[in-house]
């Protein structure tokens, strides 16, 4: 578990491998049972904490101003790290499903009870978020943003990925 | 569990001052950033001020991320906010080409450096060209060298926009020519050394090449008689 300050606001990510309960998960926060609220990230395509935590910038400028555009503050960062402007698309790509066992945990202004409460939940085996790096599917992610090969000639993975983020309301 | 990343992202220390925009210092999620804010015109009408302040916005967003999906490096987008017009992008550390091509000038040195930003300058707009991109705004100020890499970095996309026409090309190309003569002529001449590199990288070059002798003729605009 690690947090990040954001304008005040603390992102906390987690990073588990082996997951077994990704249905469950996947299933009680459709019925908006989960407790906390917690996004859950494939973290196959997160090659860096970079992009998302832009991701979640952009989420929580967007919370200050009530515009947020899915029901929850936590899809909504899913929906944001996508680059995309098609929800369930988005949610489907980079929110976990049945059968994900690579997940990234995220929670905002979470408290120590919650952060207890959000290991609890998930059956996997905790990492480091340096691992995110090695563990990323490159080739997933290039088809999933449309990263080019010349365009990874002068930039990173994680860099093109944060102006996908940045740049999806200007296009 | 530690706390990474200072807040200290609201604070801005004021870099420069155009007559479209401001050009802030400030942090993003713990990197150095820049923020450029384009303010509102008060001799304009509200309505047409925030239309055109947030359409020009938004295409700056485009075009400089659409120059890396080129293959041209452009600082990375950080952020766009529509509700206070700014955009805010990765900080690069380094010199301008305008400020290295003045040192060259007045001190002399590194001829070799110079040749590779000139070559380097040819290959980065061929490829906005061919992707049909064109930058609006070629001077030598608006490109930047990174300290630790001598990659060149172009910036302010702000006039930017798509087109294939060989005009738009030509005259974006006469731009930088006359920014060269004017600001750098005792550097030799970099713009051949450019129009060379931009003739080995574009596959398009000779219809652009010979607009430019058409351009030089007549200046930057077209003469509307008739």
């Amino acid at each position: 578990m690690k947090s990040f300050n954001i304008n005040g606001t603390t992102l906390s990510l987690a990073l588990y491998t082996d997951v077994t309960n990704s249905k469950e998960l996947l299933e009680s926060m459709q019925a908006g049972t989960l407790e906390p609220e917690v996004a859950f990230l494939n973290a196959l395509l997160i090659p860096d904490t970079f992009p998302l935590l832009a991701a979640a910038h952009k989420t929580l400028v967007a919370k200050s101003r009530d515009s947020l555009t899915t029901r929850t503050l936590h899809s909504e960062l899913v929906y944001n790290y996508s680059g995309s402007k098609h929800i369930t698309e988005s949610l489907k790509r980079c929110g976990i499903s049945d059968s994900t066992t690579y997940v990234l945990a995220a929670r905002f202004d979470a408290t120590a009870d919650e952060i207890n409460a959000m290991e609890k939940l998930i059956n996997g085996k905790e990492v480091d978020l340096e691992e995110l790096e090695g563990r990323a599917n490159q080739s997933q992610i290039q088809k999933h943003y449309k990263i080019s090969a010349s365009e990874l000639g002068v930039s990173s993975l994680a860099d093109a990925i944060t102006c996908r983020i940045a740049a999806r309301d200007a296009l | 569990m530690g706390i990474e990343a200072d807040s200290r992202d609201s604070s801005l220390i004021l870099l420069k001052q155009g007559a479209e925009a401001r050009i802030f210092e400030s942090s993003f999620v713990g990197r150095k950033s820049v923020v450029k804010e384009r303010f509102s015109k008060k001799y304009r009408h509200p309505i047409l001020d925030s239309k055109l302040t947030l359409k020009r916005l938004n295409a700056e967003a485009r075009c400089m991320t659409k120059a890396r999906r080129l293959g041209v490096c452009t600082p990375v987008l950080y952020a766009v906010d529509p509700v206070l017009h700014t955009l805010t992008f990765e900080y690069v550390e380094g010199p301008s080409v305008k400020d290295v091509l003045l040192e060259f000038g007045s001190r002399g040195g590194d001829r070799e450096g110079l040749d590779d930003i000139a070559s380097q300058i040819g290959d980065a707009i061929a490829k906005l060209h061919d992707g049909g991109l064109v930058h609006g705004d070629l001077t030598t100020s608006n490109m930047l060298l990174k300290c630790d890499t001598k990659q060149l970095v172009l910036i302010d996309f702000g006039l930017s926009f798509t087109s294939t026409l060989p005009e738009d090309k030509a005259v974006d190309l006469y731009v930088l020519e006359r920014a060269l003569i004017s600001m750098h002529s005792s550097c030799g001449n970099v713009m051949d050394q450019i129009l060379a590199a931009y003739k080995k990288s574009s596959k398009q070059w000779s219809s652009t090449l010979n607009k430019l002798a058409q351009v030089r003729q007549r200046g930057r605009k077209r003469t509307m008689v008739g």
